[in-house]
């Protein structure tokens, strides 16, 4: 016995000494980042920084935008840089998890010293970085959806829809149909904080009542005791709201109990995972979400389908994948960002304002205009009702 | 009535993956006193490997023997290069080994499949409703794949000379060696077993559950939880503890909070350990926790 403890102590050691090693590496770094430049840094790479949910219950929205932040930044490099100057990106996975995400922060802000931040992907994380972001004054754009990442926020802004006009078009979708009561499945984490209490309000003005609500886990696999729990609330219509894997396992779980009530899901799904994770449960599943996976059903003279459809080209081409909604914020936060250090350079209050002051910029998922109040720049028209059909989703004629 | 009995259903089919799972460290953990944390891993590797199989094209039947035998092959591949190279294997040191073992094998899967989940094709059947509880055929396969996967490891070790044999060889090595159980030949083949039984967990389980890099972890933990209530000896005890905690999962997810699923385990874990660390096994024995 005491020899497998001396045995242990060994290694325990050397672990302690690796990581004590670390420690001291990392402050080091710092010092000397701090004695060396200042911070006027208008020579050498204008470097933009992300924090991405690219492991962990976030993956299907992550590695997307991994993808996209990569090609766009070769594509920009290879057209010369911003003004000749080269960017470089610096890309970190936040493990999904909001102390990954603020972790990450830190180390862009303060070894890296970026001039930009796009991320997190999903709002929790988003959350967590905001005040990092907020009190070392660095513009930060979001991909993640909810409203809280942007509200009243100075310096952080976000390209995903707005929770509250999604859930508009749903509810308005469903008071077409003559429903009075909706259940609600909504993701445990901050995606789907507020949510209940938007469609209680909302719902208020079309006659619509929330009868139930369950919460899931992202990482959740079996689903079956939330739904057991809706089927008993007897609604018209089930909203199920998060992401994919969870949000299509959900939907398949629904659709097993057999209740056979109508499904509206949120932005969340839209990509082609949620058909992988829900299977034929998918089938007539309604959400609202950008124009990016509908692209082929749009007119020629909509605003958005030239740069749609480049879009899914070069992505297409680059990862041998179709893009999805997610990649498409991806694309918005990095045009913003980059169209305003163009303009702005790097300076952060003069950047902050730049990109506070996009208008009309023709993206992916709208078209966006950011005022001071308004930092996450789209309207309701940013949304179009896709409906699953045969394992895709296309535009539902209204 | 219906929403109890649709609770119970989903907790059986779950806990019939952590059955296959305990089954699995029952089955290393009698014979080497290995505790096998890469347990869950063989599951998720078999799922993933299959759904690569199937689509570059393999039919289902055949991408999951392969994916069984693979995985089955990698568990001893584990024993060889790591697990017999240790002198004086302590069950702490296994487990810090096994830890090890678990960390590289998800990184290689994270760099081969992605980060993403996947899903593996259901099996082939129809759906059954019985007065309003729906029971999907995959959770058939699922309870099906327990009852002959486990139910055979359970037999072979209680009633065949060399399942008797393998234990013997744990208990008795020195007797062991005397009647000619080679202490090595029993720890590959109880290593076999254990990668054979999780990628049967794996493969049953992933088309409702899905693949993904980093879902052995918690998988093999419950397994554990499992396999603790068996003593981490008795087959029988550890199977219906399984069972017991997929079922008590699905009822606090249901009546209390979803939140609180995953706690459930632990919370049995500890007070087991307390109170009873014989688990679920009417006559304990010499073997504890």
């Amino acid at each position: 016995m005491h020899r497998a403890h001396r045995r242990l102590l060994i290694p325990a050691a050397v672990a302690a000494s690796i990581a004590l090693a670390f420690t001291g590496c990392t402050a080091s770094n710092f010092g000397g980042d701090n004695g060396g430049g200042g911070d006027a840094t208008e020579e050498g790479p204008i470097k933009i920084g992300a924090v991405l949910d690219i492991t962990g219950v976030g993956a299907n929205l992550g590695v997307p935008e991994q993808n996209t932040l990569n090609m766009l930044a070769e594509q920009l490099n290879e057209e010369g840089g911003i003004n000749g100057r080269e960017v470089e990106l610096i890309i970190e996975d936040n493990q999904s998890t909001e102390d990954g995400a603020a972790r990450a922060t830190t180390q862009l802000i303060e070894n890296d010293e970026v001039d930009l931040i796009i991320g997190a992907s999903r709002t929790g994380p988003s959350l967590a970085m905001r005040p990092l972001v907020e009190a070392a004054q660095v513009p930060t754009i979001s991909v993640a959806a909810n409203a809280a990442i942007v509200d009243g926020s100075e310096w952080v802004f976000k390209t995903a829809q707005n929770d509250v006009v999604v859930i508009e078009r749903i509810l308005d979708h469903a008071e077409e149909q003559g429903y009075t009561k909706v259940a609600l499945a909504r993701d445990a984490t901050g995606f789907g904080e507020g949510i209940a209490e938007l469609i209680t309000e909302l719902g208020a003005e079309r006659g619509i009542t929330l009868t139930a609500t369950e919460a899931f886990e992202p990482s959740a696999t079996d689903f079956t005791a939330q739904m057991t729990n809706l089927r008993a609330a007897d609604a018209d219509f089930v909203i199920i709201w998060g992401i994919t894997p969870s949000a299509g396992l959900a939907q398949a779980a629904y659709v097993q109990i057999g209740v056979g009530k109508p499904v509206y899901q949120s932005h969340g799904v839209a990509n082609d995972a949620f058909f992988e994770a829900a299977g034929d449960a998918a089938e007539g599943v309604i959400a609202p979400m950008g124009r990016l996976l509908v692209a082929d059903q749009l007119g020629d003279d909509d605003p958005q389908k030239e740069v749609i459809d480049r879009f899914i080209a070069d992505y297409t081409e680059a990862y041998d994948t179709p893009p999805s909604s997610f990649a498409g914020h991806a694309y918005d936060a990095w045009k913003i960002g980059v169209a305003a250090i163009e303009e702005a350079g790097t300076d952060p209050e003069a950047l902050r304002d730049a990109i506070e002051a996009t208008s009309d910029f023709v993206g992916i998922s709208g078209v966006f205009t950011m005022t001071p109040e308004n930092h996450s720049g789209l309207t309701a028209d940013a949304l179009i009702m896709a409906i699953a059909e045969g394992g895709r989703w296309n535009l539902l004629e209204e | 009535m219906t929403d109890f009995l649709q609770l119970t259903a989903a907790g059986l089919s779950q806990g019939s993956v952590y059955a296959l799972l305990a089954v699995g460290l029952i089955a290393t953990y009698t014979v080497r006193h290995v505790v096998n944390i890469a347990q869950g891993d063989y599951a998720t590797l078999a799922g993933l490997g299959s759904i690569s199989l199937v689509s570059a094209g393999l039919p289902l039947p055949v991408a999951i023997l392969i994916a069984l035998v693979t995985v089955t092959l990698a568990s001893v591949i584990i024993e060889r290069l790591v697990i017999s190279r240790v002198k004086n294997l302590t069950t702490l040191v296994s487990i810090i080994l096994t830890l090890g073992v678990s960390t590289l094998l998800q990184a290689i899967m994270l760099l081969t499949w992605g980060a993403e989940a996947r899903r593996l094709p259901a099996f082939p059947g129809s759906d059954l409703n019985l007065g309003g509880v729906s029971i999907r055929s995959q959770e058939l396969w699922m309870l099906g794949a327990l009852v002959v996967v486990g139910g055979g490891v359970l037999l072979f070790y209680e009633k065949t000379r060399w399942g008797k044999a393998l234990r013997a060889s744990a208990e008795q090595p020195v007797a062991a060696r005397i009647v000619g159980i080679s202490p090595a030949a029993a720890s590959i083949i109880a290593f076999a077993i254990a990668g054979f039984v999780g990628a049967a967990a794996g493969v049953v389980s992933s088309p409702i559950y899905l693949s993904i890099w980093s879902g052995g972890l918690l998988l093999g933990l419950k397994g554990f939880v499992a396999a603790v209530l068996g003593g981490l000896y008795s087959f029988r005890a550890a199977i219906v503890g399984a069972l017991l905690l997929g079922v008590l999962e699905s009822y606090v997810a249901g009546y209390v909070a979803s939140g609180w699923k995953d706690a459930v385990a632990f919370f049995i874990l500890i007070i087991v350990l307390i109170i009873r660390p014989a688990g679920l096994v009417l006559r304990p024995n010499a073997v504890r926790v």
